[in-house]
């Protein structure tokens, strides 16, 4: 028994591995332009008439030298610093904006059955569908104008956190009618106000909901680059996406420094998520029904 | 829930609608593309104002913005009365800022004669859209002939001598060729169009891409691609720099925004554009892009923003942005220093500039750009005959003319 | 009896809201309208002046310009100043502190601007053949006067442009809505309370005669009131177009017949066009059939908002009427909890995604473009015309020698192709995320973390660049997936150049991109599947594929199916991925809605037809949403 289980399991890594490898081809290239020191995009360097292993070297993505040099010139010749630190904040800002409202009315979604409940779940789908590329005059116009909210993080933060809260009170109205209702029923019982229930029961079962909703409502702020230079009005207050986009675009494009951008603007989601893994392991085994 | 909600949003917002609104009487803003050099450059063309204006007090705030937010950015904040004082963008978007109003505010009243003519030729030209000025010329980018001097010895002067030439450096199964260049973008592309006489718009303003001699012209690049086989299939701007990197493209064309992306192991020479021989030994004539200094509509200081174009365009700025900025200002004065015209860079550009022409800068010429690569593609791709596609892209075109100059 | 219960008993609040709405509404229209045409007219009076003036200065020498300015000026009190602006020179103005002729001063700078303009305009419609540029402007900054700036013409070439300032005549309130003093809307309101008084309310929903009776007053009422101020509106219209005829009877006194003669439609009565409207004649007779078809346009969009003010009320009563205010109050109350949750959320939403909704969805209506964007709204407006060209065009393809030519270019064909691209691209971002949770999932399995974070990559990097990197992956000659075919001996293929191949290739790279958010979303709702449940059908002898078929898909569900549902949404609507991999390529063939809506707006121009094009997107999905929903039930838990 045991050992057809590790069996099963030389398998599953085998095939995973090969697709990790797969999937991470083209991140090597991105991996493989950052480090090469060279701005543009690499292709295939073939002799005359290659034989099979210069063909296959061909495709291997790595540099021909070693350079850190696209890494250096990102962060010195900009603030780069600075804008990752924006980013920073109106992600998080973001993030906990978003999660903070899709919680809540997530849980109405879930839990109560009142009047307009459908309207207002399809409402929120709604959002999404209206083509993006027209909205940005009406934005500028009510974040700008109307409420004169250019320049500051918390313009771009209300308008990522309501790009992203469709998908997390979706998400989280899924999670939620997963968890049975037993659970606060006789938490009711004992006495337990609907906020105490929606704190420290709904909210600590759904942890791994909530991650993943606050991994995506980070994601959301964290790339978005038209918004933010369209908004911002000094340089200090760029994000990162905003700084990367300097490198291309126009008649020129260093994409070496793109690249070496891309990667350092990639890691802390990758740091995020390391963190995040954790609450990925659920609430419920761990926790009530049990 | 809901007012503790509002409260805070509203308090917010006021906390932060007051830092945002710094701008001030002396205070000029200034919005550029720029980074790295060019953006160095300008900074301290910025300060050199500031120390002349010190008396006055004028200080000036730049931005940058990624070329790709910038356009938008003008669009969305100039015509709401937000936005700069100055504005430094490339003549494409002049006719289209003109034609939606509120946007570029027109200078002619402003401009005297010594400044119109310190110029080089065509310059003011780009900035006049209907008869009236609207900026005052920066600097321009045009294509040149760009070579590696291991592969090329001297560089032709003529098509006949480029095709010779270019046909010994091509070995196509190993990905070497003689010439590449981004030939299937009407902007590369141009250069040939307009040696053969070929034209987009009339003097006024009639479309007249559908002619002998932009279907000559494109032969002509057929010719060098299918007969010749001198260029590689697929053209990108990443692939061509890639390609003369490696050292598997002898000769490109291509602007000084490319030098940048010269690795430094290529040893690299710069010449006109050759003489092509099939269109009656005419020269090459690549289109100019201008980068004008415009008066932003909604400025509430437009002769002091003027004052300061002004300045960008003078000579004392001119060499500071040309020699540390590397960019080939307009001002003909500055070529005659020895520093500039001693630059072979500066130099390549400076005389290519004698075989140029100034892009269109109307608005409609936006419309050219999809329908035309287009045909250029199906034309490559032997999927469709010059005369064709270029009639079908016309037709095309003039379409979405006609949607735009629509009768009230 | 307390007056609330006294209130809720009866029809007072329901035919008074009603009544009131629908009375306020159609007060409020009238009002703008009246101002509107009170404003018109006086624009159309000034622009006579201005036009007949002009005409006579381009018949006049140089040296008699003064004289005639002057003269101008002396005729009526209501004629403040004029100036005659050629180039850089002042030619002439009746204010004698200006000291005509001679240089533009610094601050004449906007008159200098404006006659450039005004060339410009002229130019562009000559050259263009096409009349779209306004010749008359009318600065709308100044108070208490109208300044118009009309072309002055010497030998009908542009030579400058002639401004004149007229004062507004007082603003005389007319009061056509009141009997006596007292504002119509007052009795009207009064009796249908009165009336409301009169009747007991009932919460069934027969239609009883009370009932009856009481919409016939509704309408009564609103009718009347709305039909007594047209009649005031259309009596003051004919007594503007009258003045008009008078100011074109007297600059004939002055001028002499226009040279278009006196049975012509006067050149002088025009729009801001200079295109003469022809209801006043050359010799200032009024032509009173033209007056009413052009009255009949122009009050076309009022008289629906007229009736739309009235569909409201009627709303607003058969709500009441039928109980259904009370019960939506009552409805407020006792589920106070749940909107309390879900305002918060709803309020951004409001704001921020509906305002820009309804922007998009308006400019759809219109004909906006680039070249007329600053034209005032109501001179846009077309209607249904944008729906209509797209909708109903079904030039799909053509027959050609070699059979069908598809014309990429149509509606339906992108249409297709997005929902191609959309089914297949959902289904393969959720087949490879479940497979790829599944086995992450599997208990005892080493390194998982490791997994988990190295698949979320593709996620993590600004997509910007690896759809870079893909195209260049695709490159026919120097593409790393051209070359592994050829390592295995096939031939390469140009992918950009086939409908199929191309379409592959943004299928390839889009696939790539959302597997990981899938596999995540997954993952995060395994992890709420009991792990007893399992234990127990272990225990009861189930298979692995009935464990699969019975426990997991079914818990998946309220997950899986609104991120399946949004996923539908965001690709359809996924813009970077064919802008930045494929660009549509073949010939536009790849194109999907969203791109080509982009590229209407951003290289042609046409906001208002990519509008159109987003907002028809907009009802596909919407569409889809609501049958989506209502299918599996997916807003219903278990």
């Amino acid at each position: 028994m045991a050992k057809k289980k590790a069996n099963n399991h030389l398998l599953l890594h085998t095939a995973l591995i090969s697709f990790t490898l797969l999937s991470m081809y083209p991140v090597f290239w991105v991996l493989a332009l950052a480090f090469s020191g060279q701005q543009s995009v690499g292709i295939i360097d073939l002799p005359m008439d290659p034989t099979l292993m210069e063909r296959a070297r061909a495709i291997v993505p790595i540099p021909e030298h070693f350079s850190v040099a696209n890494f250096v010139g990102v962060w010195t010749e900009q603030s780069f610093g600075t804008w990752l630190w924006n980013s920073a904040v109106v992600s998080l800002m973001t993030t906990v904006l978003g999660v903070f409202l899709a919680c809540t009315a997530a849980y109405a979604f879930s839990r109560f059955r009142f009047p307009g409940r459908n309207a207002g779940m399809l409402t929120f789908l709604v959002s999404q569908m209206f083509p993006g590329t027209l909205m940005l005059i009406p934005l500028f116009i009510i974040i700008v104008k109307w409420l004169g909210l250019g320049n500051t993080y918390f313009g771009l933060v209300i308008v990522y956190a309501t790009t992203a809260i469709p998908f997390c009170v979706w998400m989280l109205k899924g999670y939620f009618d997963t968890i049975p209702v037993d659970i606060e029923e006789s938490a009711r019982i004992d006495g337990a106000s609907p906020q105490t229930i929606f704190f420290r029961i709904i909210l600590p079962l759904a942890t791994p909901a909530i991650a993943i909703t606050a991994l995506f409502s980070f994601m959301t702020a964290w790339n978005e680059f038209i918004l933010a230079s369209i908004f911002m009005e000094a340089e200090s207050n760029y994000t990162a996406p905003v700084g990367l986009r300097f490198f291309v675009g126009g008649f020129s494009s260093q994409w070496g420094y793109f690249a070496a951008g891309s990667v350092i603007v990639s890691l802390p989601v990758v740091l995020l998520f390391l963190y995040l893994q954790k609450y990925l392991i659920s609430g419920l085994t761990a926790g009530s029904v049990k | 829930m809901k007012s503790l909600v509002t409260g805070l949003l509203t308090s917010l917002a006021l906390s932060m609608g007051m830092l945002s609104t710094a701008a001030q009487a002396e205070q000029l803003n200034v919005w550029h593309a720029y980074r790295g050099g060019e953006k160095a450059a300008f900074e301290k063309v910025v300060k050199m104002y500031e120390a002349k204006q010190a008396g006055k007090g004028v200080t000036v705030n730049t931005l940058a913005i990624p070329y790709d937010a910038y356009a938008d950015k003008i669009s969305a904040a100039v015509p709401r009365g937000k936005g700069p004082d100055v504005f430094i963008y490339a003549q494409d978007r002049l006719g289209g800022w003109v034609e939606s109003g509120k946007t570029v505010e027109p200078i002619d009243f402003f401009i005297d004669k010594p400044t119109r003519e310190q110029f080089r030729p065509g310059m003011v030209e780009a900035m006049t859209y209907k008869g009236s000025v609207f900026g005052l010329p920066i600097n321009y980018k045009s294509t040149t002939l760009i070579y590696n001097k291991a592969l090329v010895k001297a560089p032709p002067k003529t098509t006949t001598e480029l095709v010779k030439l270019a046909k010994q450096l091509t070995q196509k199964d190993s990905g070497r060729y003689g010439l590449a260049y981004w030939y299937t973008n009407f902007y590369f592309h141009s250069a040939l169009m307009n040696a053969f006489g070929g034209k987009v718009f009339d003097a006024s303003g009639k479309m007249v891409l559908n002619s002998k001699e932009s279907i000559a012209a494109i032969n002509q690049m057929i010719k060098w691609y299918k007969k010749d086989g001198i260029m590689p299939p697929e053209p990108s701007e990443a692939l061509v720099a890639s390609l003369f990197n490696e050292g598997k493209a002898a000769m490109v064309f291509n602007g000084p925004w490319f030098i940048g992306e010269i690795s430094p192991k290529i040893d690299f020479g710069l010449a006109m554009l050759p003489i092509v021989d099939e269109a009656g030994k005419k020269p090459m004539r690549p289109w100019l892009t201008i980068e004008g200094a415009y008066v932003s509509a909604a400025s509430k200081q437009k002769e002091l923003a003027y004052d300061f174009a002004k300045f960008l365009a003078s000579e004392e700025a001119g060499l500071v942005l040309a020699l540390e900025g590397r960019q080939l200002h307009t001002n003909k004065r500055i070529y005659t220093d020895k520093r500039v015209i001693g630059d072979r860079i500066l130099k390549a550009f400076h005389d290519q500039l004698s075989n140029a022409e100034p892009m269109p800068n109307r608005a409609e010429m936006t419309m050219v750009w999809s329908p035309a690569t287009t045909a250029m593609n199906k034309i490559t791709k032997g999927s469709s005959t010059p005369e064709a596609a270029i009639k079908e892209a016309s037709a095309t075109i003039q379409d979405s003319i006609n949607a735009l100059r629509k009768a009230r | 009896m307390s007056p609330f219960r006294w209130l809720a008993s009866s029809y007072v609040l329901g035919l008074g809201v009603a009544v009131g709405i629908t009375l306020a509404l159609s007060a409020w229209l009238f009002e703008g309208a009246e101002r509107d045409q009170r404003v018109q007219y006086e624009r159309r009076l000034a622009q006579v002046e201005a036009n007949s003036l002009a005409g006579a200065l381009a018949s006049a020498a140089p040296e008699r310009i003064a004289g005639v300015l002057q003269a101008w000026q002396a005729r009526h009190p209501a004629h403040e100043s004029a100036i005659l602006v050629g180039g850089m020179e002042l030619l002439g103005s009746t204010k004698p502190e200006d000291a005509a002729p001679r240089r533009l001063g610094r601050e004449e700078k906007p008159i200098f601007d404006l006659a450039n303009l005004l060339r410009a305009a002229r130019e562009t419609n000559i050259g263009e053949g096409v009349v779209r540029k306004k010749l008359v402007n009318f600065d709308g900054s100044v108070k208490g006067a109208y300044v118009v700036t009309v072309p002055y013409l010497a030998n009908n070439e542009f030579a400058g442009v002639l401004q004149v300032r007229i004062r507004q005549v007082a603003d005389k309130r007319s009061a056509p809505s009141s009997l006596g003093g007292v504002p119509l809307w007052l009795p009207a309101l009064l009796v249908a309370v009165a009336l409301g008084a009169l009747f007991r309310a009932r919460s069934d929903l027969r239609l009883d005669l009370p009932r009856l009776l009481l919409f016939a007053a509704f309408l009564a009422l609103t009718l009347a009131y709305q039909y007594q101020r047209m009649a005031a509106y259309d009596a003051s219209d004919l007594d503007g177009a009258r003045q008009v005829a008078n100011a074109v009877r007297e600059a004939v006194l002055s001028y002499g017949l226009p040279p278009e003669g006196a049975a012509a439609p006067s050149p002088w009565d025009t729009d801001t066009y200079l295109r003469p409207l022809g209801v006043v004649l050359g010799d200032g007779t009024l032509n009173e059939s033209a007056h009413g078809a052009l009255f009949a346009e122009k009050t076309r969009f009022f008289e629906r908002s007229l009736w739309a003010a009235e569909v409201l009320g009627l709303v607003m009563l058969l709500a009441f009427l039928f109980g259904y205010m009370r019960r939506l109050g009552a409805t407020l109350r006792e589920h106070a909890d749940a909107y309390a949750y879900v305002t918060p959320a709803m309020l951004g939403m409001l704001v921020l995604v509906f305002f820009p909704f309804l922007y998009g969805i308006t400019l759809a209506f219109t004909d906006t473009t680039l070249f007329n964007e600053s034209l005032p709204f109501a001179e846009r407006w077309i209607g249904w015309d944008n729906f209509v060209t797209i909708l109903g065009d079904f030039n799909l393809y053509e027959r050609g020698p070699e059979g069908l030519i598809w014309n990429y270019q149509n509606f339906y064909w992108t249409l297709m192709v997005t929902i191609v691209w959309t089914l297949t691209n959902v289904a393969i971002g959720v087949s490879l995320g479940f497979i790829l949770a599944l086995i992450l999932n599997t208990e005892d399995l080493k390194g998982k973390a490791i997994y988990r974070v190295i698949l979320i990559l593709p996620w993590a990097i600004p997509n910007y660049i690896t759809a870079l990197v893909w195209r260049g992956m695709f490159h026919p000659q120097f593409g790393v997936i051209n070359q592994v075919l050829q390592m295995f001996g096939m031939a390469p293929v140009a992918w950009f150049d086939g409908v199929v191949s191309s379409f592959l290739t943004g299928l390839t790279t889009n696939g790539w991109l959302s597997f990981p958010f899938m596999m995540v979303v997954i993952l995060g709702a395994l992890q709420s599947i009991p792990k007893d449940m399992y234990e127990a059908a272990e225990v009861e002898g189930a298979t692995r594929w009935q464990r699969l078929r019975h426990i997991t898909l079914p818990l998946l569900r309220p997950t899986l199916i609104p991120a399946i549902v949004l996923s539908v949404v965001w690709t359809f609507n996924m813009f970077n991925i064919i802008f930045l991999v494929s660009g549509g390529e073949p010939a536009g063939a790849n194109e999907i809605l969203i791109t080509k809506a982009y590229k209407i707006a951003f290289e042609n121009y046409q906001y208002a037809y990519a509008a159109a094009y987003s907002t028809v997107i907009f009802v596909i999905l919407l569409v889809y949403g609501v049958f989506q929903t209502r299918v599996t039930k997916a807003t219903e838990s278990f």
